[in-house]
Formats: C-alpha cells, sequence, structure tokens
C-alpha cells in the first residue's frame, strides 16, 4: 500500500510514528464526539432539559476540536516533512544536471528537465503529504471506530467489517475495468486532445492553402468527438467512485434501518443505537479519503519515479589524470576511439588522432558522419566506449578531465545566449573581466557598433524574451567569450556558421581566424572553404576517419575529400 | 476585486452560459439534489431510530422512514454520478464552443499570430487555458452555486419553523458561505500572485541554465548556478508555506464552526421539539445528525474561492485578444493565363516602427519564371514574400498579380500562389489528410502520382499502412528533407501557377539539400518560382537572381552575367565553392 520508494526516505520512520499518534488520537477523540453527542442526544429525548446536558455538550465540543486540532497538526507537520524532502531531491537533481550535463539534458528534453525540477518537484512534495496522511488514515482510523462500534452493538460492527473487503473489491474490480477501456481508447483519445493545438499550430499552413475558414467546421465537429468519447470513458471511469459512494451510504442506510428494527423490538436501547450511527459515516471516512485526489496521487508517484530514474543515472567513472596548460609542445592522442549512441550501432568507429601544439585540425564530413560526436567525445561530453587518450604521455580514458575542460572553449552551430545583459554573456567565462577588455573583446569580434546602437549599451538584456539576437550576433558573442579568456588554449568548433548566411560567415571568418592563433582547434564544418586555413584534415565518413592530411596531400591523393568537394558542390 | 471586474468585462465565458442553458440547470439540480440526499439520510436515520425506540404500537408508523431512508441512502450516489457525467458534458460542450472561438480569432491574423508573439509557445498556451476554464467550472463555478442553493433551502426549511432561529443560521452559516471564501481570496491573492510570479521567474531562469549546461560545465561554475537559484526557491517555498498555512487554519476554524453549528442546533432542537421518550423529541436527533454530510458541501467552497486566483490570467489573456472583425474583401475576378507579378515602388515598414523594411522596390516576374531573391537574414525577403502573397499590404507602391493587388484576393490568393516554408508543418493525421489540403478531391492514384514525383512513393508503401499512415506529431517521423518533400507533394496536388520558396532547405545538409532543389527545380518546371535563399547552392538553375540589400534592390541579373560581370558575386561563389582565402 505503501509505495517502497518512499520508505527509503531518511526520517521517514519517525514522521511515520508521530502520524500514527496523531491518528489514533484522533480516532479517540472521534469515538467520543459520537458517544457525547448520544448522551447529549438521549438525555434531550429523555425528557432532559437542556441545562442538565451542558457537560456532555463541552465535552462533544472539546473531542470535535481535538480530532480537527490533530488534522490540524498532521498537515503542518507533513508540509515541514514534504518540504524539506523535496528541498532535498531538487537539490541532488540540479547538481546531477550541472555535474553530468548534456545527456541528461538530451535524453529528457530540456523541457522535461526544467518541468521535474519545478512542477514535477512540487507534485512530488504533494504526493509525500497526500499518500503519508492517507495510509496511516486508513490503518489508524477505521479500526478504532469498528472496536468502538463493536462495543457498543457487535452486530452493527459485523456488518461493517464484512462490507469492507467488498467495497474494496468492487473498486478494484471497477477500477480496472475502467483502465482497461481507457487503455483502449488512449490513442484515439489522445489524438482527438491533440487534435486542438495541432490545428492551431498549423493555422498559418491551413490559410496556405484557402482551407482556414472552412477548417473551423472541422475544430468543432472533433472538439464534439472528443467530448463524446470523454464521456463515455468517463461512465466507465466514475464507477469504481460511485462504487464506493453507493456501498458506504446504503450501508449507513442498512445500519440504520437495522438498528431501528431491533429497537422496535426493544433488542437494543437508544444510546448505543444512536452512536453507532454517528459513527458508521466516520467508519468509512478514511476510505473514501483514500481514494480521493487520485490525479495528483497518481502525478506525484509517476514524477517522483521520474525523478529516481535520473538520480541513480551512475555517473562514469573517469581516471582524473594532471594535464598541463597547453602549450606548443603539448601533445594529445587518442587510440582506436570507439562510440555508439545504441549498441551495435557505432557511431565514430577507431578513431585515432595525434596532435601537437598549436594545431588548426578541420573535420569534414557531411550529416552523420559523426563530425559533432567527435566534438563531443573531444570535449568530454561523451565518454569513448573503447580506446585510450593520452595527454604528454599520461594515460586516461575519457576527455570528462576537469583540467581539459578548464582549458576548453566551445562553439557550437547556435551558442547559447543567456537571459543576461550583455556584458554578463560576454564574461560567462571570466566574470572579472574589466571594462577595457570586454570592451577590446567588443572590437576585435565586430560587435561594438551594435553595443552603440543599444539604449542601455553593455546593460541590455539579451536572449529568449528579451531582445533577440541574430545567428551571426550569437556567434561573435561566443567569439568575445574566446577573446576575453586566453587562459583557454584549446577552442572546438561544431559546425559555427553552418546556418548563416554566406555576407555573415565571410565576415565572421575574417574576425574568427586571428582569434585561432596560438590555439589547438578543433574544427568540425562541412563548408569548403574554410579547409584553406587548416594544417590538419580529417576527412569523416560513416562514424570512420576516411582520409588524414594538409590539404595539399588530399587534394594530391584524390581519394575521399576530392570526392567529398565534388559532392558537396555538384550545382 | 480583480476576478468579478474580469467577469464583468468577459466576453469569452458569459455569451455561452445561456446556450446549453438545460443541462446546465440540469448539472445544478443534480448536485443539489445529491448533497441533499445526503443530509436526509442522516435526519431520516435519526428520527428513525429516535422513533423507534419510543416502541410504536404500529411498526407501520416507521415503515416511511425506513422507506425513505433507503431511498436516500440509493439516491445520493446516483444523483452524484449523474451530476458529474452532466456537469462534464456541459463543460466539454463549453470546451467546444470555446476552441472554435479562439480558432476563429487566431484565424483572422493566422500567417501573424505566431510572429506577433514571440515569446514561447502562445498557442499552447491559449490552448491550456480554455482547460483552465473548464477547471474553473468545474472546480469552483459549480461547487460554490450548488453550495449556495442549499443555503437558500436550508434557510427557507427552517424558517419554516421559526424565523428566529432561520435568522440564526443565516448568520451562521452565511460565515461559511460568503466570509471564508471572500477572506481566502484576499488573503491569499497576493501570495498566490507573488507565488505565481517566483514560479515563472525560476521556470525561465531554469530553462534558460539547463539550455546552457554546457557553458556551465566548462566554465566549471556549475556549483555557482545552485547558489543563484536558492534565493527564489527559498522565497517560493515559504509563498508556498504561508498559503498553506492559511489553508489549514481555514479549515480548522471551518470545522470549529460546524462543531458550534451542530451545538446551536441541539439547543434549538431542545427548545422546539420538547418531549419525553419520543414525540416531538424524536426531531432532535434527525436535526442535529444531518449537519455532519453538509460539512462536504460547504467546506470546500473557501479553496474554490481562492483558485480563482489561479485563473485569471488563462481569462485575462483570452479576453486580450483582438476582436476586430476583418473587412470583407471586394470580389475579384477571376485570372487566367499569363500571370505577371508586378511590384512597383514598393516601400513597407511594419505598424509598430518607422524603420523601412523595404524601400522603393521595383521588380517584375515574368510567367514561368525562375527568380532568386538573395539576401542576408534581417534583409527584407521575408516581408517580400508576404506582401507578393497579399498577407501584407505595401504602405506605399503596389504588388499586383495581372493587375489585382494581391492584398486584395485574400483566401482567394491560394487559387494562384502556393507557399513552401522552412519548416512545413504536417498536422498530426494521415498522410492522405495531409496530402488531401493540396487537393480535397485528390484520387489515391493522384497521390501516389505526386508521391512518386517527389520521390516518397517508395517509402510510403513501405509503411505497413501506406497513405493511412499517422504522421507523428509535428511530423517527427519523417526526416527533414522527407518533410520537405511531403510538403512539395502537397503543393503539386494544389496545382498553382506561382509558387514562393521561403527559404526551404535551410536546416538541411547540403547533400540533401542538393537533392530537394533538383526535385523542386524539376517538378515545378513551367511554373513561376520565386525563391528567397541566403546562400549559393543552386542558384545556378535559376533563369534570374536578384539582391535585397537593406530592403533595397542591391543588384540583379542571370547568375551567368553575374558570375562573370559583378565582382560581389564572384567573390561569394569562389567562398561558396571553397576556393578562396
Amino acid at each position: 500500500m505503501i509505495d517502497k520508494q518512499l520508505l527509503s526516505l531518511p526520517g521517514i520512520k519517525k514522521i511515520l510514528g508521530i502520524l500514527t499518534g496523531l491518528a489514533f488520537v484522533q480516532g479517540l477523540a472521534i469515538v467520543g464526539q459520537a458517544y457525547f453527542l448520544a448522551k447529549t442526544i438521549v438525555g434531550l429525548w429523555n425528557g432532559g432539559k437542556l441545562g442538565t446536558q451542558t457537560g456532555w455538550i463541552i465535552l462533544f465540543l472539546l473531542c470535535f476540536g481535538l480530532r480537527h486540532f490533530m488534522v490540524y497538526g498532521r498537515d503542518k507537520l507533513l508540509d515541514a516533512f514534504a518540504a524539506k524532502q523535496a528541498a532535498w531531491l531538487r537539490k541532488r537533481l540540479l547538481g546531477k544536471i550541472f555535474r553530468v550535463g548534456p545527456q541528461i539534458v538530451q535524453t529528457n528534453g530540456t523541457g522535461n528537465v526544467t518541468t521535474m525540477a519545478l512542477e514535477g518537484m512540487d507534485q512530488v512534495e504533494n504526493y509525500f503529504h497526500l499518500i503519508l496522511a492517507k495510509v496511516i488514515g486508513l490503518m489508524v482510523v477505521p479500526w478504532l471506530i469498528l472496536l468502538a462500534v463493536w462495543y457498543f452493538d457487535w452486530k452493527s460492527g459485523a456488518f461493517l467489517l464484512a462490507i469492507f473487503p467488498l467495497i474494496i473489491v468492487f473498486m478494484v474490480v471497477l477500477g480496472y475495468a475502467a483502465q482497461a477501456k481507457a487503455d483502449r481508447q488512449y490513442k484515439t483519445y489522445q489524438m482527438l486532445a491533440n487534435h486542438f493545438v495541432d490545428s492551431l499550430r498549423g493555422i498559418d499552413t491551413l490559410k496556405f492553402f484557402g482551407l482556414s475558414k472552412r477548417y473551423a467546421r472541422s475544430i468543432f465537429k472533433t472538439s464534439e468527438r472528443f467530448r463524446k468519447a470523454t464521456i463515455n470513458t468517463l461512465k466507465i471511469a466514475i464507477l469504481s467512485t460511485f462504487a464506493l459512494d453507493f456501498f458506504t451510504t446504503l450501508s449507513i442506510a442498512v445500519v440504520a434501518v437495522l438498528l431501528g428494527l431491533r429497537l422496535l423490538n426493544g433488542q437494543i436501547s437508544l444510546f448505543p443505537a444512536l452512536t453507532v450511527l454517528i459513527l458508521s459515516p466516520e467508519y468509512f471516512l478514511p476510505i473514501r479519503d483514500f481514494s480521493g485526489d487520485y490525479h495528483a496521487t497518481l502525478d506525484g508517484k509517476n514524477a517522483l519515479s521520474a525523478l529516481q530514474k535520473i538520480l541513480t543515472i551512475t555517473e562514469p567513472q573517469i581516471k582524473q589524470i594532471s594535464i598541463e596548460q597547453w602549450q606548443p609542445t603539448s601533445r594529445l592522442e587518442l587510440k582506436e576511439a570507439n562510440f555508439a549512441y545504441e549498441k551495435g550501432q557505432p557511431a565514430l568507429a577507431a578513431i585515432s588522432l595525434d596532435t601537437v601544439g598549436y594545431q588548426k585540425v578541420g573535420i569534414i564530413g557531411l550529416s552523420g558522419s559523426g563530425k559533432s560526436t567527435l566534438i563531443n567525445v573531444l570535449s568530454g561530453f561523451l565518454q569513448p566506449q573503447k580506446g585510450q587518450v593520452s595527454f604528454g604521455g599520461h594515460q586516461t580514458n575519457s576527455f570528462a578531465q576537469r583540467e581539459w575542460q578548464k582549458q576548453l572553449l566551445y562553439l557550437p552551430q547556435n551558442p547559447y545566449i543567456f537571459k543576461a545583459t550583455l556584458r554578463e554573456n560576454i564574461a560567462f567565462y571570466n566574470p572579472e573581466a574589466t571594462p577595457t577588455q570586454i570592451g577590446q573583446a567588443l572590437k576585435v569580434v565586430g560587435l561594438s557598433q551594435l553595443v552603440a546602437q543599444l539604449p542601455e549599451g553593455l546593460e541590455t538584456v539579451i536572449g529568449e524574451g528579451a531582445r533577440e539576437l541574430s545567428g551571426g550576433q550569437s556567434q561573435r558573442i561566443a567569439l568575445a567569450r574566446i577573446f576575453l579568456d586566453q587562459t583557454r588554449k584549446v577552442l572546438l568548433f561544431d559546425e559555427p556558421t553552418a546556418h548563416l548566411d554566406i555576407e555573415t560567415e565571410i565576415e565572421l571568418k575574417e574576425r574568427m581566424l586571428p582569434l585561432m592563433e596560438d590555439h589547438l582547434v578543433f574544427f568540425a564544418t562541412h563548408r569548403l572553404h574554410w579547409m584553406q586555413q587548416m594544417d590538419q584534415i580529417i576527412v569523416m565518413e560513416d562514424g570512420k576517419v576516411a582520409e588524414m592530411g594538409t590539404l595539399a596531400d588530399l587534394q594530391r591523393k584524390n581519394g575521399a575529400f576530392v570526392r567529398l568537394s565534388r559532392s558537396l558542390r555538384r550545382i | 476585486m480583480k476576478i468579478f471586474k474580469l467577469f464583468k468585462e468577459d466576453t469569452w465565458v458569459r455569451p455561452f452560459l445561456g446556450k446549453y442553458r438545460k443541462s446546465l440547470v440540469l448539472a445544478l439540480v443534480l448536485g443539489f439534489f445529491t448533497f441533499f440526499c445526503g443530509g436526509a439520510l442522516m435526519f431520516n436515520s435519526g428520527y428513525l431510530i429516535s422513533r423507534s425506540a419510543s416502541h410504536p404500537e404500529n411498526i407501520l408508523l416507521v415503515y416511511v422512514p425506513i422507506v425513505l431512508t433507503r431511498a436516500f441512502g440509493i439516491g445520493r450516489p446516483v444523483f452524484r454520478y449523474l451530476e458529474r457525467l452532466t456537469s462534464h458534458n456541459w463543460v466539454l460542450k463549453l470546451t467546444s464552443e470555446l476552441r472554435l472561438k479562439l480558432y476563429q480569432v487566431i484565424e483572422k491574423d493566422a500567417v501573424f499570430f505566431k510572429s506577433k508573439y514571440q515569446t514561447g509557445d502562445i498557442l499552447g498556451l491559449l490552448s491550456e487555458d480554455i482547460a483552465h476554464l473548464q477547471n474553473l467550472y468545474l472546480q469552483t463555478v459549480f461547487p460554490t452555486v450548488i453550495a449556495w442553493s442549499l443555503y437558500f433551502f436550508i434557510i427557507l426549511g427552517l424558517g419554516y419553523f421559526s424565523v428566529w432561529f432561520a435568522l440564526v443560521m443565516l448568520l451562521l452559516l452565511g460565515i461559511l458561505v460568503f466570509v471564508f471564501p471572500l477572506t481566502a481570496v484576499v488573503a491569499n491573492g497576493a501570495r498566490q500572485e507573488r507565488q505565481k510570479f517566483l514560479r515563472n521567474k525560476l521556470y525561465a531562469e531554469l530553462t534558460d541554465n539547463v539550455l546552457g549546461v554546457s557553458d556551465w560545465i566548462f566554465s566549471q561554475r556549475g556549483s555557482a548556478y545552485n547558489q543563484l537559484h536558492a534565493p527564489a526557491q527559498n522565497e517560493l517555498q515559504q509563498v508556498k508555506q504561508a498559503i498553506r498555512n492559511n489553508d489549514h487554519k481555514r479549515d480548522f476554524l471551518v470545522q470549529l464552526l460546524f462543531g458550534v453549528l451542530t451545538v446551536v442546533l441541539v439547543c434549538w432542537t431542545s427548545a422546539a421539539f420538547p418531549g419525553n421518550h419520543g414525540g416531538a423529541a424524536n426531531w432532535i436527533a434527525a436535526f442535529v445528525l444531518s449537519v455532519f454530510p453538509l460539512i462536504d458541501a460547504f467546506a470546500p467552497l473557501g479553496a474554490a474561492a481562492q483558485e480563482t486566483n489561479v485563473y485569471q490570467d488563462s481569462l485575462v489573456r483570452l479576453n486580450s485578444l483582438p476582436t476586430e472583425k476583418l473587412v470583407e474583401k471586394p470580389a475579384v475576378p477571376a485570372l487566367s493565363a499569363p500571370f505577371q507579378l508586378k511590384i512597383s515602388h514598393v516601400a513597407f515598414h511594419y505598424e509598430d516602427s518607422q524603420n523601412l523594411v523595404l524601400n522603393e522596390l521595383d521588380l517584375t516576374i515574368q510567367n514561368g519564371e525562375h527568380i532568386a531573391i538573395l539576401g542576408r537574414s534581417g534583409s527584407g525577403k521575408s516581408t517580400l514574400a508576404r506582401l507578393l502573397r497579399g498577407d501584407l499590404r505595401p504602405t506605399n507602391g503596389r504588388v499586383t498579380l495581372n493587375g489585382v493587388a494581391t492584398a486584395d484576393f485574400g483566401d482567394k490568393i491560394c487559387r494562384y500562389v502556393g507557399v513552401l516554408h522552412q519548416a512545413p508543418y504536417l498536422f498530426n493525421t494521415t498522410i492522405s489528410n495531409n496530402l488531401r489540403m493540396g487537393d480535397e478531391d485528390a484520387t489515391e492514384a493522384e497521390m501516389w502520382t505526386v508521391l512518386e514525383r517527389v520521390g516518397l512513393k517508395k517509402l510510403v508503401a513501405q509503411l505497413p499502412q501506406g497513405l493511412e499512415t499517422i504522421v507523428d506529431e509535428a511530423g517527427l517521423r519523417f526526416s527533414g528533407g522527407e518533410r520537405h518533400r511531403l510538403a512539395l507533394a502537397r503543393i503539386l496536388l494544389q496545382d498553382v501557377p506561382l509558387i514562393i520558396l521561403d527559404e526551404p532547405t535551410v536546416s538541411l545538409d547540403p547533400v540533401t539539400e542538393q537533392g530537394l532543389i533538383e526535385t523542386f527545380m524539376k517538378q515545378l518546371k513551367g511554373k513561376t518560382i520565386i525563391w528567397i535563399t541566403h546562400h549559393l547552392q543552386g542558384l545556378s538553375l535559376m533563369d534570374k537572381v536578384v539582391f535585397i540589400e537593406d530592403g533595397c534592390l542591391e543588384m540583379s541579373g542571370t547568375p551567368q552575367e553575374l558570375a562573370r560581370t559583378n565582382q560581389h558575386y564572384q567573390k561569394l561563389l569562389a567562398v561558396d565553392h571553397g576556393v578562396l582565402h
């Protein structure tokens, strides 16, 4: 009944203990409340004056208050507990994301990761609260009440005890039936549900075909179909709530009628009968609570499972070695490296590299040839599954080395621009940069003019949802980061100009080339003209190195490189 | 209060309330009877056992309460079941209407809607807003109205026995029905506002930084982010806790009030129904016991009222959508070939800025001409495309198709002009449905023919369900190149004389791009092609190349001429071929 994942939470035993204690007091108070109310009513029924019942009334109020005070205390306690657990889990999740990084984000999607850290955590927090309250309530309260009922009238007690499993069986059976029906309809259901958003997103396409006005009818029709399907599913889905409702209210009615009949025969007197009648709805209350908040509980449970899945991702064990600051004599070797995203489909096969000093290495190939994968291996985001990495003779198995990543700067196709000021973005790697240095960087990458035009200059907020930059401007900011951090001597470029228009590309190239001097550069691209400036060219084909050498070598060889150049400029 | 003002000015929900009045009233009545039966069950049971305890001479005297007890016992779950179905049904009917309305509002401005609202997924958001309105009804409006009607009924019923006591209850229950919900809205309103603000802030911040996670790792400042995140997170936690504390306190007070209500009833009934071993005193248990089932009806009102704070944004967003009616376009004569597109002295600026995107543009595109419009991003190419299709009207000058301004055609322009985009949208339905958008009467044979022409016949034939295969959401089942080919097939079925290609290959790799361009040119032969692009791949296949720079025509000519005579073009060509620098 209680989720295994919950039992592994720190401090769970203590909280379960306290909750049980609170529930116990609550149960006693419920019995007391019924007892004293029945006493009052029976007293009045017997012709007693109101004044003589004051004691019972006060006791009733006290029990009533105590009962709800226990609920209040329980909720406060659970709030604190759930919040503490959620904070702890959130911290671990964020730590994991910002340590392990892109793989988690890539496999789960950015949206999912952020939703998990915020909304998902709220759901988990809510889940802790709900489930603990519900489970403990169900385990303690009904049984105390049953004992009391049994004491006053064992026949009613026996009836209530017998009906309990029946309710559970019906709920489970109907619950499964509803689930089965929902599962059968799931696909159509999903499609109908998404139809509206799908139509909204494609509305310009509809317009281009002149269909948009007429399509409104289809929107309404589909929505109506969705309504009918939903109601059909709902008819079954709420049957299990109906069964619970039906059996509990009918049981109360049956208890009342049976008590009435026995009262007529004088087999029982009014006081125990009334107490039992007041207690019987209370007996069913916890199970009704338990089946309530079904969706919130389910969402929370699923969110917790998804979270655990990320938290339990094993972080690769990588031997950290000491790596010197890259200089003209430094040497980097990669031997026979293999990498596959999925088993049996190698993205990189037996890649070997050997570079010394400030070289510019061009990596050229078509999409899917493994250029980006190689760059990701070099950056340490992907761990080669086989192969050797060595820095100046020190061997290890991966580029995920703190001292290596400290020297890297990475320029992807779309460098990420944080929603922050232009200054913060430029100085991201070097937050202590002086205004003079930043001004110089702007000049070098050709952003001075843009900054001069901005109303708030360097303090203008840029990025998603603020002032958006063009692709070329984003690249310039990334270049400025390179210029500002001269201690990082290794540059990784992954198709930095593939999506830019040709004139912007030419302008950027003029800015980029000087920045590449005195650096070790890996430059992945399918644009041929960059190869003129490379000291070494690696031609990639299907995850393998098809050819390697200087531009002149490759042109002379008339092999893979020449073939590639031809296919790139057929028309 | 803000929510009342919103409701008053609302044009989204109120107009539909009258439309399905019957089922709305039915849902409310069923809801009323659900609680009525709950209370009546305990009322009856209390009376039944009290009456039985006084040992009536004739068993038939308790026969009626016995039958009623069973009836109420069955009635409550049945009414509840029916109430849930009816209310959901009503809400979903309302949803259909709201969706239609939202669609129609957006349709008026379809081509620009997305670019107008740049931040985030506004369309997804709007469609969620409608879902929020559903919840507003199910979780706030219905329970509240039902509780009010119960309140009314109880006071009226008690008034029958004693006007004075009815007034007392009017006050006491009034606290539950009005005071608690109002204070909940007021007390937590500001906190909920703050909570929303913090949540959105955290969401934006976290998304931003998760997207930039590789920079955090390289800069080795990952732990710095955790510190950045913490203060807002802690504040959010505090606000949330404050809201919850308020909720718990309110729940506790509501319950205490019910305790007091019980005692008040005991006092009143003891005076109103005096008796000894039965008689009128049989009613005491009946009245007192019926209080407890009513807790379910009145206790959730505070939380329900407070929820309205959450839905405010949805109401605001929907109500602030433009509602202006479009002017009917004058009828345009049917045109016939040859088609000539003429751009004369066109200048254009968007409403919200004075910067001319295009300036003094003159260009004539002849029937069957293949023309490439080249320029860097932001040079006004895409605006030109929109002017050509008539989605925009030039600020100055004219864009005409055979003498008729393109902006006058309205939806009829799609008989003459087809558009292929950078990211063609495929609907999440079958391939055949997607294709039929081009021509609703297309036969299966025709569809296979166009699929063959765009080179997808083999692929589609291999799919187990062929043409009836569902294109996964947003067309993700197909690769970029394949999606463009499907979109082209759609355009081929549409069979229009002019095609605008708006950077259709920009996100593709060069080899796929080449294949696609060759298919375009081969299959669209004989039609006028206006191809907007920012690089040189495939330009040699065009009749004419036009350069736009800063909204002006910079140079034009056949690609061969330009390659021979124009220095700038030569330089670009050299870079593109990888020779220079």
